[in-house]
This record gives structure tokens, sequence and C-alpha cells, in this order.
């Protein structure tokens, strides 16, 4: 039997060393500046919003795993929120309105994946152009304000408890959890990561490119619906640009994850930390004071290093491989 | 086994891309545990047709028929199912997946609660690379691979279906002479059960040693099939060209003039201690076993990999820190081996082309003229003999020999004095080969130095002046002309000059 080290872990999830330098130190200054709000409550906010734009990042992982990107994500959160949160001031079944949140989420993804896997346009143009007419659509809907939200059980799921834990935290774990089982266990997960390791190769091995490519949007479209719906639960109410930064975000979480642009490698544990130490980050930024505009320019620069790490190790791997042959033939 | 019935019989096939015939009317017949070697020049149509028969391409026209029963493929999926694989010439494995997943990639065994069987999975890959006495654990990931291991990998995923008949296109062209040998190990094995094998390749040495019949095609049609074992090669290529080719090799051997190259103990990442010289109007060699090194000192003169110790001269000045850059100034020409990503810019245009290492000379104000452009492209296809009628058209389209024309022109447009060949023929057919031997003479009698790398040891014994034999990174011989035949260049390269 083989056993998981940490070694084992950090090898498979492989987060790039600088990443993990910057948020210990923000950790340790955070924690020596104010100690007095590191609390449980504090926590479970940092893990509760975690798990929207966790929500929000599955979708996005499984795109990039096929080479591909879905920056709508952030368009469509918006949209489905705005939509479920119609549909409950219109007083209709609370289940019948998220379902309809979803649906918002399906189709567009579908959208894209038409366009994308069936017409051949360039993914980000496309889910560019659809980013747009989602947010724009929200903005129809709500009239460009936000819509409260008054029903007592939707709120329920944002802001209510099972047990000590936000329930939301729940459903994120479950999403996750079947994600995971997907990509490592069945047949589409492994095609996921055939079609992003080599379009040709999958093609040549007689994969249904095309189809799979339009259930990963599709998959992605109703995760992001997820994760708007979420976040309208946890505010009490949808704000029709309110998704706008989960694009960025969900992509800086999947990217330093370690799910490479390259396509075919990664996978979901990677975004769990990404996601998390995004989060971690932003509230260690809170707790020492710096304000929150600085925010995106210092994951950018995290950005940054994770490709300057990931190209110095590829560069000593090479240097390391043509050596070898030296050495040993 | 009835051997009245064809393993493979496919007649009159047709195929048509946006209005250009690439197939008309070919044909092909394969019978059980038997090699069948197609030849034919670039674009004689031979990459069409077997993809065809592997259900990549559907066809316009005609039949196949498995075992005697008429077939129908839509797609790669159906030919598997008969038990046609096919191993392209680039090979279609995924780098970050294991062994085991690239195997049964897209058909993965699956349990009964729909998920997929990992047990199952290693342990038939386990005996797929132990049938083929592979001592590979099949969770390494393929990227971790050798080529030669890789393509193995592919021929265990080929076996892994219900194996009949394996196509294999250009499969020794990027391995070493050992691990040709495996293969053809394996290929003999692979005949005694039964299957047959359609063999592509351009090395006619080849041919004989692994083929039973070969069938021999021209412009998309069948011209001719016969023994491979009695066939007369000079027929052969006949048939392949429509025409006799005299004269292959032709060399007007010169005085040697001015040292151009000379390198003092230069040491690189997979190369020590190179002592070499190139002068005016010769044409030197560096032979060896792919991986030996031949090719990073090429790159390491050009100034694209890294000189860790020694140093060189060109034109007798000392050059340190060199870049691709400064070597071009310098009068380095350096043609790489894969002609179409790092030789061209396959969707610009011919006098683009042409034009695009000499941009700073040609237009020194930064404003680009077109009709000089023109004229000096126009100059080179005449001199060069560029077949084509406009020099306007995309390079992308025109064949191969013509495109290594074409990056030849675009350095002699820069003056170079010195010319790295590496692989100057490197999937080009017979036609166009002889055509480029004419080239690298011409440039050698007008006074260029040329240093050639090539894999096809009957070119550089047909070519050189001297040859400089590599062999696990370091000079084991110099060869001179008097002295050069294939068996000294094989001998020095395998054995390193140790038995001397």
């Amino acid at each position: 039997m083989k056993y998981m080290t940490i070694k084992h872990l950090y090898k498979k999830i492989k987060i790039p060393g600088i990443a993990y330098g910057i948020i210990t130190m923000f950790l340790i200054f955070g924690l020596l500046t104010s100690w007095k709000n590191i609390t449980l409550a504090n926590l479970m906010l940092i893990a509760r919003s975690s798990s929207v734009l966790l929500l929000a990042s599955i979708g996005m992982t499984m795109v990039i795993l096929v080479s591909q990107v879905d920056i709508s994500i952030g368009g469509v959160m918006s949209l489905a929120g705005v939509i479920t949160a119609s549909c409950l001031g219109n007083d209709i079944n609370i289940i019948i309105s998220i379902l309809i949140g979803l649906l918002s989420g399906v189709v567009f993804g579908l959208f894209n994946g038409i366009m994308i896997a069936i017409y051949n346009f360039d993914y980000w143009i496309s889910t560019f152009a659809t980013m747009g007419i989602a947010s724009g659509i929200a903005l129809v809907i709500s009239d460009g304000a936000t819509v409260p939200i008054l029903d007592d059980t939707f709120n329920w799921i944002g802001n209510g408890k099972i047990g000590n834990v936000y329930t939301m935290i729940y459903i994120a774990i479950i999403a996750v959890v079947i994600i995971a089982i997907i990509l490592k266990k069945t047949r589409f997960g492994y095609n996921i990561y055939s079609i992003g390791g080599s379009e040709q190769s999958a093609l040549f091995s007689g994969i249904n490119v095309v189809g799979n490519r339009v259930l990963v949007y599709v998959c992605s479209g109703f995760f992001s619906a997820m994760a708007g719906v979420m976040l309208a639960a946890i505010g009490s109410s949808a704000n029709p640009i309110g998704g706008i930064n989960y694009s960025f975000d969900a992509m800086a979480a999947v990217i330093i994850g370690g799910t490479g642009f390259n396509g075919g490698k990664g996978g979901i544990f990677g975004t769990i930390i990404g996601v998390f130490m995004l989060r971690v980050l932003a509230n260690g930024l809170g707790i020492m004071g710096i304000p929150a505009t600085w925010q995106r320019a210092i994951i950018g620069f995290v950005i940054v290093s994770v490709l300057v790490i990931d190209a110095l190790n590829e560069k000593q791997k090479r240097t390391k491989s043509k050596r070898r042959v030296y050495i040993d033939e | 086994m009835d051997t009245d019935i064809v393993l493979l019989k496919a007649t009159g096939i047709s195929k048509h891309f946006d209005g250009v015939r690439a197939l008309n009317k070919a044909q092909l017949t394969v019978k059980h545990g038997e090699v069948n070697v197609l030849l034919g020049e670039n674009g004689a149509g031979k990459s069409t047709l077997v993809k065809i028969i592997s259900g990549v391409y559907s066809k316009d026209q005609g039949e196949i028929y498995i075992d005697g029963k008429l077939v129908n493929f839509h797609n790669v999926r159906d030919a598997q199912r008969e038990g046609i694989s096919i191993i392209h010439q680039e090979l279609n494995l995924l780098q970050e997946r294991t062994i085991a997943q690239n195997i049964f990639v897209g058909r993965e065994p699956i349990l009964r609660s729909g998920f997929i069987d990992h047990k199952k999975m290693i342990q038939e890959s386990n005996k797929l690379l132990k049938n083929l006495g592979l001592d590979l654990d099949p969770n390494i990931l393929v990227k971790d691979l050798s080529i030669a291991q890789q393509q193995m990998v592919e021929v265990a995923k080929a076996l892994s279906f219900n194996l009949k008949l394996l196509i294999m296109d250009e499969p020794t062209s990027s391995l070493t002479r050992k691990e040709i040998e495996l293969l053809f190990g394996m290929i003999s094995s692979l005949k005694k059960e039964g299957v047959g094998i359609i063999y592509i390749s351009h090395r006619m040495d080849e041919i004989r040693r692994v083929g039973d019949r070969l069938t021999i095609m021209r412009d998309g049609e069948y011209v001719d099939c016969m023994d491979a074992k009695t066939s007369d090669m000079d027929d052969v290529v006949s048939k392949m060209v429509g025409r006799k080719i005299e004269n292959f090799y032709h060399r007007n051997y010169n005085v040697p003039g001015e040292v151009i190259l000379k390198t003092e103990n230069l040491c690189g990442l997979c190369f020590r201690n190179i002592n070499i010289s190139v002068s005016k109007g010769e044409i030197v060699s560096l032979s060896g076993l792919a991986g030996s090194g031949r090719t990073e000192i090429a790159k390491a003169i050009f100034g694209c990999d890294p000189i860790i110790k020694g140093k060189y001269y060109i034109d007798k000045q000392v050059v340190i820190r060199t870049t691709p850059t400064k070597s071009v100034k310098k009068g380095i020409a350096f043609l790489p081996e894969d002609r179409k990503k790092e030789g061209l810019l396959l969707p610009m245009s011919i006098k683009e082309n042409i034009c695009s290492a000499s941009l700073r000379n040609l237009f020194p104000n930064g404003l680009l003229n077109k009709k000089v452009e023109l004229k000096e492209a126009e100059r080179y296809r005449k001199e060069m003999k560029i077949a084509t009628t406009n020099v306007n058209k995309v390079v992308g389209k025109l064949s191969g020999g013509n495109q290594q024309k074409v990056v030849v022109s675009k350095w002699l447009l820069t003056n170079a004095k010195f010319f790295i060949f590496d692989e100057p023929t490197r999937g080009i057919d017979i036609g166009a080969k002889a055509e480029i031997y004419k080239l690298l003479d011409r440039l050698a009698s007008d006074g260029a130095a040329i240093l050639m790398i090539s894999s096809d040891i009957n070119e550089i014994v047909g070519l050189s002046d001297r040859v400089y034999v590599i062999s696990d990174g370091e000079m084991v011989k110099e060869i001179g002309r008097k002295d050069l035949t294939q068996e000294t260049i094989i001998h020095y390269a395998v054995s390193g000059g140790d038995s001397e």
C-alpha cells in the first residue's frame, strides 16, 4: 500500500513556493498585529466567502483543464442571482426560483459551448461577449438596482448554520467532492485531461472532443450560476454587478492552484488551496490595515511569481534532462 | 488461417480536399502476417490513404474490405473496433498522463458502478508492456520516457485493441540505431501472430529489411506493387518519381579556402572538448547517433544553447557570449531540422520569408519598401529555381524541397558565408533531395563553408569533404574523403573510438 506523505501531497498539488511564502508572511504579520481578530467566527466568514469563490472556480478549473478559458463566469453569476431574486420577489416557489437561476447558467454555458466547440469561435472572444450579454441582461432585469430578497428559507442558505458551520459550506464541499470524483474516476473526467493534453491525440483516440467541450462549458455555466445564487443568499439580495470580480478571482485561484494553461495538468485540489489562499490573503491584508484596494495588485503579483517559478522549474528540468542524456547514454 | 482472403483490400479510393485531388482510385492490399511498405514522394497520397484506412478521414469513393467484409468507417473508433491502429509520425501521447492512462485513453475500462477500473487498467497495461519486453511501470508519466519508449507505448496501445492491422508512419525517423533494432524485432513478432503491417518510410535501407512487399504511389495514384526482397531499387525509385534520377550525389570537390570556423575544446550542455574546423568551399559533416550531441554543437555555435567552456573562432576572430542576432551579423546561417516550426513563417508569403532575416540590411530606415522586397524575392526565385509562379504565395503550400530552397534564399540574402544545415533533407522526397544535394554542392563551389548534420549516412558519405564522428558528446574521429565509408562512420559512432 502506498501512503500519502506531505511530500506526496505537495508533489501532487504543486503550489509554487513563493505563494506559500507570501501567505505565511501575511498570516504571521496578521497574527502579530491583531491577535484578537482571529476568532472562530472570523474564520467561518472566511470559509463562507471562500465557498462562493470555490463554486465559481470549479467550472473555471474544468475549462482551463481543456486548455481554454471562460471569462463569462462573473456575468453569469450576477445574472443567476438577479433572476433567482426576481423570481422570489414574484412569489415563485423557492426551489423553482433556484432552478430557474441555475438554468440560466446552463443556457449560457451551452451557448458558450456551441460557439466554441462546434463553431470554433475563439474562446476568449466568445466568453468575453457572453460576459457582456449576461451582465447586461442582469442590469436590465434588475433595472440597475439591487434586488432585495425577503424569503427567509432562501436567506438561511446563506446565513443559517448547521452545527456551527454555515449551510453553504456544506454545499460547496459536496459540489467539490462530486467534481473530484468526476475528474478522477469517470470517463468524462479522463476525457477532460486528454483533450487538454492534446486535442489531436484525443481526436485520434476516438474521443468526442466537441461533445465533451460543450459539456465542460455547461458545467462551468452551471457552477457559476450556483455561485451567483449563493452570493445572493449571503447578502439577502442580488446585486446586478455582484459577480463582476469573480472571473478574475476564479482564474487567479485556478492558476495559483497549479492548473496550467497548457492544459491536461492540475485538478480541483489545487483550486481549493488557491481559493483559500486568495481569501486568507484578502483577510490578512484587512487585518494588517492594508486597504482593500491593494488586493488585486497583490494577487496579480502572486500570479506573476507563480509564472516565474514555473518557468524556472521547467528550465531547470530541461537543463537537467539534457545533462542526463550526456551522462547516462 | 485462411490465406485466400486478404486482411485488407482497399480499392478505388478517391479523396478531394477543397477541390484538390489527393487520391485518385488508389488501391492497397495487405495479407495476414506481412509488411507492405508504402512508398512514394511527399504529396503522393500515402498519409491520406492510411488516414482513410484508419478512419481519420472519410473517403469520397471506393471500398475497403477487412477479411473480405465490406466496412465503412465514420471515425477512428470504428476502425479501432475492426482492429486497425495507426501510429502517427508525430507521436500522439498525452505527456502529462501515465502510460496506463495513455494506453486506454478514450475507452477506459469501467466498473459496474460507472467509475473507472484503475486496477484493471494497470494490470492490462502491465501485461501489454511485458509482451513487448518492456520493463516499465504503467504509472510513469509519459513525459519522463524517451522517444523510443514512447513509441513502444504507442505500440502497446495499438496491441490493446484486437490488433489485426498496424499502420506505422515513418516510425524510425527519430529513433537511434539500437532502438530501431528493437522496433524491427517487435515487427517480426507481430508478423508471426498474423498481424498485417503497413509501413511508410523514406529510408531505402529499411525497406528490404522489414518489407515483404512494397506498394508504390505517385500523385495520389497506385503505380505498382512488387516483392520487396527482390525488387531493383533503381527501378523502384524511378517508379516513385516517374523519371530516372542520375547523379544522386553530385559533388565538385574544391580546394578548401581559408578557415571560417574553428573551435577549441568547446564544451556545452551535451558535448565536451569539441575541436573542429570548417573552411571555405568545404562540406563538413557531423555524424553520430541521435542524441550524441550533434545538433547541440551547432546550436551552441549559433548562440541558441550555452557554451560552458572553451572558445571558437569565426573568421579567425574569437567569439564570446554570442546570440543568434550577433551570429547572423557575422554571416552564420542556421537551417534547423524542423523547417516548418523553426525555419519558416508558414502562413506568410515566399517573399516575406526570403526577406525576413535581412530586414535591417534591406530597409535601414525601418520602413518597408515593397518594390525592393519583390525584387530580391524574384532574384532568388530564379537563382534557386523555386518552383512557384508567384512569390506572393504562402510558403506553407510549397513542397518540402521548395521550402528548403526558400530557407536557403533567406540566408543567402543575409550574405551568409557559413551555413549550418541540420538534417537538410529530413521529410523531403527523393526528387527534391537530389535538388537539395545539387544546391549544397553549388553553395560550396561558390565559396560558402558548410557544416552539415545528418542521420542519413548515405548522404554524409556522398557529399562530405570531411566527417567528424560524434559519440556521447565527444568528437571521436575525423575521417577524410579517402577513407569515407558507411562502415567506418558507424563503427566509430557506435564504439565511440574505444576499439582503436
